[in-house]
């Protein structure tokens, strides 16, 4: 009988169990898929051999990379980018940290309060999570990113945007600003060399602007693994959970066992109220299955696989809300080809944004080639100049909206990959019961019946699809003030990587499945520490850091309500993921 | 008739033509002739498919209307990797390709392909139907690829009926850009056709879904492919790790990674290096 099982080991597990293990609880972390102990034997810096969703070592499936990729229907033109393993998703992402817009949160009454979505806003005020925040920027840590030639391409653009620079961590208006990130930066000769001589752990410290953000970081060279410099959880908090002894005086090491897919939340009827006793889960490479039992049961799969294990294990959905509520932040690019060297595949992969609250989002992006031609092929509008699928929008980029193909792609790509400036369109998008995570009819897997993603990208509510326009012509204004010779829109079809909001909290038991402690309504002891916990997509704003922000303040509550424990944040002092005692007992 | 015109309009009575040995005599089934056809047919079709999304120097490119000097998808073996990806790494392929190839065999008549002019020499044509329809009939696996393969080809001969015939195994490689963008936009539309088509012939729960999958379908192989024709797959040794040469996507981008750092850092702006509140 373990205190706490944590299921799910991506951007939001490790956060409940390193905060839960530095108190000494008995914590068991399941992750699905692979623990790539030694990235640098196990890992390459080539794109197809680490992103590709079938076979790529960052895929959704098992780690023999033999067996198939894990299957998720699409009826739609989609794209779910979502990774198993250790770290999860963050094993790929760009570590943005921003906080989210307060617009988002309960009480908020400023000028704008109409421009959000407010009838799915957080159950408790902004306020209330500043000090998770705190305490999660400090911890991996958040730090302001340096530039490389593409942001100073980016930052010319955005400073004729008419709009100020934002010096704070809290946004309040629209701004630009270097990212707010969850890399370590560089120190020593990192950043300023290519040799890999000089490239080594401790002679260079942090970001060594390698450009493979999208790859799964590794860098520098021989440097211990909670010292990589992209804090994704499998550099940060997994290997601060795996040596809480070491760092906490109370601490008590987290047991993590990967492979090893969850199943069936258990559940059993006390004192007149359901409430969760375990799981069951399968270890992918024997098909064996195993049993544990834990007061407390804490799901964090991610938006897509949390409502499915919740469906799979029959747990209650009395108001129908299981799975509901999917947001995208209806993701959408554009891309300028530039005369000048603008070095898009170098350095960390997103170190600029601009902030417009009660819109959304642009963040700059640069890419290797083919995750840039996947990205020009992928649009809900056709093949630009020659269908449109009834859209293909224009405005003040080149032309229409849609997929860059054939000749046409081909031409842009010997434009030079770093002669091209990417911006990404996070928008403000609002929570639509219609999008949704169901059990697909299709047949089962070795792990039952598995996840229906319905996303809907062409049936958003105005207020959305306005906000999503607004940006893409700022996006493309700053584009064309930095220099762009020529600009291209997509009009992305559902590219979700940015999902949330699928088991949302909530202020009202008939739109929610959590309470504002992050618990299950219906089932007692149950907790949802991932994306899907989210009640909104934010504003726009990356979900990252607002997720653990969020899991260290269900960690708390945990604590406090089921082990007696008593609140740690307003008056610890966080450990950063950085310290020489976790590189010691790794 | 109407399975006749389906086994020529699919590019399959030509592919199974182009088996050597095929003037022999009948083999009891003949599904290992349907099966090397069905093989080649992909790797045709999706050399039609890779010059689309990545034209070249080659052939296809040429017949496509569009060539270019620099090497493209054929050189970047996209076509190895579209039938390798379909075929092995998809999600139990066979539970799809299986009930989709036979909804088309059974309902090729609603799609009023072209009636074949005459019969295929030497009676190979009723050897694939034979052989066709003993494979489905035996539950046996069918890859992904060559169904997929099949869909491209029945749809390129819908909107050029020419295309039934000319050079390569596949009508979909036949045609001109413009007209293999209008075979997606039939499938991304989703093409109304093909959607009753296989409402009326496929099971439950693939039934109600082939709307959503035909449009996922033609996404995902669009996005796939531009993925791994810029990709380094073609030269990617699994075992040592290491690149056997340079990726046609690195040549034609000018991209040169420097595997451990770059010496980008250009300071922070306006030598601001931290924030708070």
């Amino acid at each position: 009988m373990r205190d706490v099982i944590v299921v799910g080991a991506g951007g939001g597990g490790p956060v409940v169990a390193k905060e839960l293990a530095a108190f000494g609880l008995d914590v068991l972390l399941l992750e699905a898929g692979p623990h790539y102990t030694d990235p640098r034997a196990s890992w390459t810096h080539y794109e197809n051999d680490a992103n590709n969703p079938l076979t790529g070592f960052l895929r959704f499936g098992p780690s023999d990379r033999d067996k198939p990729a894990w299957l998720r229907e699409e009826p739609q033109n989609s794209y779910v980018l979502q990774l198993a393993g250790v770290g999860g998703t963050t094993q790929h992402y760009y570590g943005n940290s921003p906080r989210a817009y307060r617009g988002l949160f309960a009480g908020y009454d400023g000028p704008d309060k109409d421009a959000y979505d407010t009838e799915h806003a957080f159950p408790f005020p902004y306020e209330e999570l500043v000090p998770y925040y705190e305490w999660v920027e400090a911890t991996l840590p958040v730090q302001t990113a340096a530039m490389g030639t593409k942001e100073t391409v980016f930052f010319r653009g955005a400073e004729q945007l008419g709009i100020p620079v934002q010096t704070t961590k809290d946004t309040l208006r629209d701004s630009y600003r270097p990212q707010e990130n969850a890399i370590l930066q560089p120190g020593g000769t990192a950043g300023l060399t290519t040799d890999p001589a000089r490239l080594r752990y401790p002679q260079a410290t942090g970001c060594t602007y390698c450009g493979f953000c999208l790859e799964g970081c590794m860098e520098p060279i021989k440097a211990p693994r909670n010292q990589f410099a992209k804090r994704s959880t499998d550099n940060s908090y997994v290997p601060m959970a795996l040596t809480a002894s070491a760092w906490s005086r109370e601490g008590r090491d987290v047991t993590l066992i990967p492979d090893a897919f969850v199943l069936k939340v258990h559940t059993e009827r006390r004192g007149g109220r359901t409430v969760a006793t375990g799981v069951t889960w399968r270890d992918t490479r024997t098909g064996e299955r195993h049993r544990e039992d834990a007061e407390v049961v804490v799901l964090a799969g991610g938006a897509t696989e949390t409502p499915r294990l919740w469906l799979g294990s029959g747990l209650p959905d009395p108001n129908g809300w299981v799975g509901r509520g999917y947001t995208d932040h209806f993701l959408d690019g554009v891309t300028g080809l530039f005369d000048e060297e603008t070095g898009s595949s170098k350095g960390p992969s997103s170190a600029a944004r601009c902030d417009f609250p009660g819109r959304g989002a642009l963040e700059q992006l640069g890419l290797p080639p083919a995750m840039q031609a996947f990205t020009m092929a992928l649009s809900d509008s056709g093949i630009r100049g020659r269908y449109t699928n009834g859209r293909g929008m224009q405005g003040p980029w080149d032309g229409r909206a849609g997929r860059v193909l054939g000749p046409e792609l081909k031409d842009a790509m010997r434009n030079g990959i770093d002669n091209l400036v990417n911006i990404l369109i996070l928008t403000g998008d609002d929570v639509q019961a219609r999008n949704r995570v169901v059990l697909s009819a299709f047949p089962p897997d070795e792990h039952g019946a598995v996840a229906k993603v319905i996303m809907n990208g062409r049936a958003r509510t105005r207020r959305t699809v306005d906000n999503r326009e607004f940006l893409a012509r700022k996006a493309t204004e700053l584009l064309r003030k930095a220099g762009a010779r020529r600009v291209y829109r997509y009009d992305w079809a559902p590219l979700l990587l940015h999902v949330h909001s699928s088991m949302r909290m909530g202020h009202s038991p008939d739109d929610s499945v959590l309470n504002a402690d992050a618990e299950s309504r219906w089932v007692g002891n149950l907790y949802v520490a991932d994306n899907s916990a989210l009640p909104n997509a934010l504003g726009g704003p990356n979900p990252t850091l607002t997720t653990q922000a969020l899991a260290t303040r269900t960690a708390e509550k945990i604590l406090t309500k089921h082990f007696g424990g008593t609140p740690w944040v307003r008056t610890g002092t966080p450990t950063p993921s950085t310290d020489p005692r976790i590189s010691q007992a790794l | 008739m109407e399975r006749r015109a389906f086994l020529v309009s699919s590019g399959l009575a030509g592919a199974a033509l182009a088996v050597p040995g095929v003037a022999g005599a009948a083999e009891p089934d003949d599904a290992g002739l349907v099966r090397q056809a069905l093989s080649r047919l992909a790797v045709d079709t999706f050399s039609g498919l890779a010059v689309f999304v990545m034209p070249g120097p080659d052939l296809y490119s040429r017949v496509q209307g569009t060539p270019r000097p620099e090497p493209g998808g054929i050189e970047a073996r996209a076509p190895q990797f579209l039938v390798e990806h379909l075929n092995r790494y998809l999600p139990f392929p066979d539970r799809l390709a299986v009930p989709i190839m036979r909804a088309l065999m059974q309902g090729a008549g609603g799609l009023a392909l072209p009636s074949p002019r005459d019969d295929a020499p030497g009676g190979v044509l009723g050897r694939v139907d034979a052989g066709l329809r003993r494979l489905l009939e035996n539950d046996a696996t069918v890859p992904l690829a060559p169904v997929v393969a099949l869909l491209l080809n029945l749809e390129a001969v819908r909107v050029a009926p020419l295309a039934v015939a000319g050079p390569f195994l596949s009508p979909f490689a036949r045609l001109r850009y413009a007209r293999k963008a209008r075979v997606f936009e039939l499938l991304e539309g989703p093409d109304p056709t093909l959607v009753s088509l296989f409402d009326r012939h496929l099971p439950e729960p693939l039934k109600g879904s082939v709307s959503g999958l035909l449009k996922f379908l033609a996404g995902a192989l669009l996005e796939l492919t531009a993925l791994g024709a810029y990709s380094e797959w073609a030269v990617f040794d699994p075992d040592t790790r290491r690149l056997r040469g340079r990726p046609v996507g690195w040549q034609v981008s000018g991209y040169t990674p420097s595997i451990d750092g770059w010496d980008e850092h250009k300071g922070y702006y306006q030598g601001r290096k931290q924030v708070t509140g």
